[in-house]
């Protein structure tokens, strides 16, 4: 004799009152019993039956969340800005590469010579600045302009992306920080750091992202080099005390005047 | 006709290079074809009216909102479906991945509204088959039609698209027909083209640009006629007409003046765009 689903329990799994075990079941049972299924399929409401298709297509259709996109959501970032935050170029794995290759040259030249740690000084706080132009721009993004054309603020892309990456970068930085001789001297360059990304966002505000990025960086590198080439004390010059505070300054007045733009008040002031 | 943009003595140049020389005209609702040849400034165009660029001067207006201002210029932007002349595709991302990626652009937060348009727009331009490749590992034409897809994404009322037929085979330029004429039927469409039998297929308006000027806007009958008793057959080549070429037929189809007793046939919308074309030429050496 053949065994069906009792009606009573039809009708509950139908509207999805059976749980668990029972439901699993059911659910096994009309895989091969042709006339529980027809049974099934005639009790289940059709509201209930679009919503469950639709639930399937969703998780079937569900795009793949790329690292970045899941530390991004377990951070509490929705997830339709993690979506965009992780389509930043200098989040993929070839440019973190590459960061982490200049800082490993830092660090190499800070071990195998004496003064070497200036260099390191040099380039770890243009490390989270150079991330940041690549974060976003005609040229390094390759759907700038449909986003441009799109009612997604802009500036609030900009942020999101640039507070991305200035995590990702500066903790290659932090960790390289931790190679070289004499740890504390090696963290000085934490608030140049500061000072260059907001002068960059600053700048930004006029020029292209990548641009700005480029050109502060190259502004705060290219003398410093020069000096350093000449055999001058430039680590002596960046661990002053007056350059630690001019940093502190200008960090604060870039984050000032940030803080004041209205268009950058209205981006962050959206509820997403 | 409704009006959704209308742009006003609009100029704009690159370094040395006149874009743009105060171009003036109107788009109503219906699909409008953008003529012109290479240079004539219509992706600047395309890309003043999309808000991606600004003009140096003039003025534009979309359903009566000013880009110039920030808060119009979202309001556009909501309304706003625009396919670029060259589309970039983020890497690995597929064509569901992509398309998604503009809908949250598109301010489209719930997932699963987002996705069930995101499957929609997908079936419009017939990728369900492809949804989950990669779209770098597709051909030129799909990429094109997962592009055009994107713009299609929550049934914006202006579309702007920069040669949405370049790459597409005959059956896919059919489909795509279909699929902007229905657009057509309730919204405004823009679109620039070399394609003057798209235009003549699906515009019920035609503007033509040449060197950053408007020299014609009207029906696509009304610019056949501007090569009216100016095209003829014959059984040799000519000399003295502007344009000649041998048909499939073996005869030489000529535009310009012809002479007496020419045989002359009914022109088409490409005749009449060829000869306004090199007519501008004519007075601009003059």
């Amino acid at each position: 004799m053949t065994w069906h689903v009792p009606e009573q329990l039809v009708s509950a799994y139908a509207v999805g009152e059976l749980a668990g075990a029972r439901a699993a079941s059911i659910e096994a049972h009309v895989m091969t019993c042709a006339e529980c299924r027809l049974t099934v399929n005639a009790e289940v409401p059709t509201e209930r039956m679009h919503s469950i298709w639709a639930a399937v297509e969703d998780e079937v259709d569900a795009p793949r969340r790329s690292w970045a996109e899941r530390v991004l959501s377990a951070l509490g970032m929705a997830d339709s800005d993690a979506r965009l935050v992780s389509g930043a170029p200098s989040l993929h794995a070839s440019w973190l590469l590459s960061l982490a290759a200049v800082l490993a040259f830092a660090v190499w030249a800070s071990n195998s010579r004496s003064g070497g740690t200036t260099l390191f000084l040099i380039l770890a706080p243009i490390v989270p600045v150079l991330a940041v132009g690549g974060s976003y721009g005609r040229g390094i993004d390759p759907t700038f302009e449909v986003s441009v054309a799109s009612p997604y603020p802009t500036m609030r892309l900009v942020l999101l992306r640039s507070t991305a990456v200035v995590a990702a970068s500066g903790v290659l930085a932090l960790v390289a920080s931790l190679f070289v001789p004499s740890g504390g001297y090696a963290a000085a360059w934490l608030l140049p750091c500061l000072a260059l990304l907001s002068i960059t966002l600053v700048v930004a505000r006029w020029l292209p992202l990548p641009v700005a990025a480029a050109g502060v960086a190259a502004c705060y590198a290219l003398p410093l080099i020069a000096a350093l080439v000449d055999n001058r004390d430039v680590a002596g010059v960046l661990l002053s005390a007056s350059v630690q505070w001019t940093a502190l300054a200008l960090a604060v007045s870039a984050s000032l005047f940030l803080a004041h733009d209205p268009m950058l008040r209205s981006a962050l002031r959206r509820n997403r | 006709m409704t009006t959704a943009a209308t742009v006003s003595e609009v100029r704009r140049r690159f370094g040395r290079t006149q874009a743009l020389s105060g171009a003036t005209f109107e788009i109503g609702t219906g699909v409008t074809g953008l003529l012109g040849p290479n240079g004539a400034g219509k992706t600047t165009l395309l890309r003043i009216l999309a808000t991606v660029a600004a003009p140096d001067s003039g003025s534009v207006s979309v359903f009566g909102r000013d880009p110039s201002v920030a808060s119009q210029r979202v309001e556009i932007r909501r309304r706003l479906g625009y396919l670029p002349q060259e589309p970039g595709f983020q890497r690995g991302f597929s064509v569901f991945e992509f398309i998604d990626y503009v809908a949250i652009l598109k301010e489209m937060t719930n997932r699963q509204q987002r996705h069930a348009e995101v499957r929609r727009v997908i079936d419009a331009v017939d990728l369900a088959s492809v949804s989950g490749k990669r779209v770098r590992s597709l051909s030129g034409g799909m990429r094109r039609r997962v592009a055009l897809g994107a713009s299609l994404l929550g049934e914006p009322q202006f579309l702007v698209l920069d040669e949405p037929t370049a790459g597409l085979d005959p059956e896919q330029r059919l489909r795509f027909r279909e699929l902007v004429s229905r657009a057509g039927e309730s919204r405004a469409v823009l679109l620039s083209t070399h394609q003057t039998e798209d235009v003549a297929a699906l515009c019920q308006d035609v503007v033509v640009l040449d060197k950053g000027r408007v020299l014609f806007q009207g029906a696509p009958s009304e610019l056949s006629g501007v090569a009216g008793g100016r095209v003829w057959l014959a059984d040799e080549r000519v000399a003295g007409a502007e344009l000649v070429w041998r048909t499939g037929e073996g005869r030489f189809r000529h535009l310009g003046a012809p002479p007496s007793g020419a045989e002359l046939v009914e022109p088409t919308l490409e005749d009449g765009y060829l000869l306004l074309v090199g007519r501008f030429d004519e007075e601009v050496a003059a």
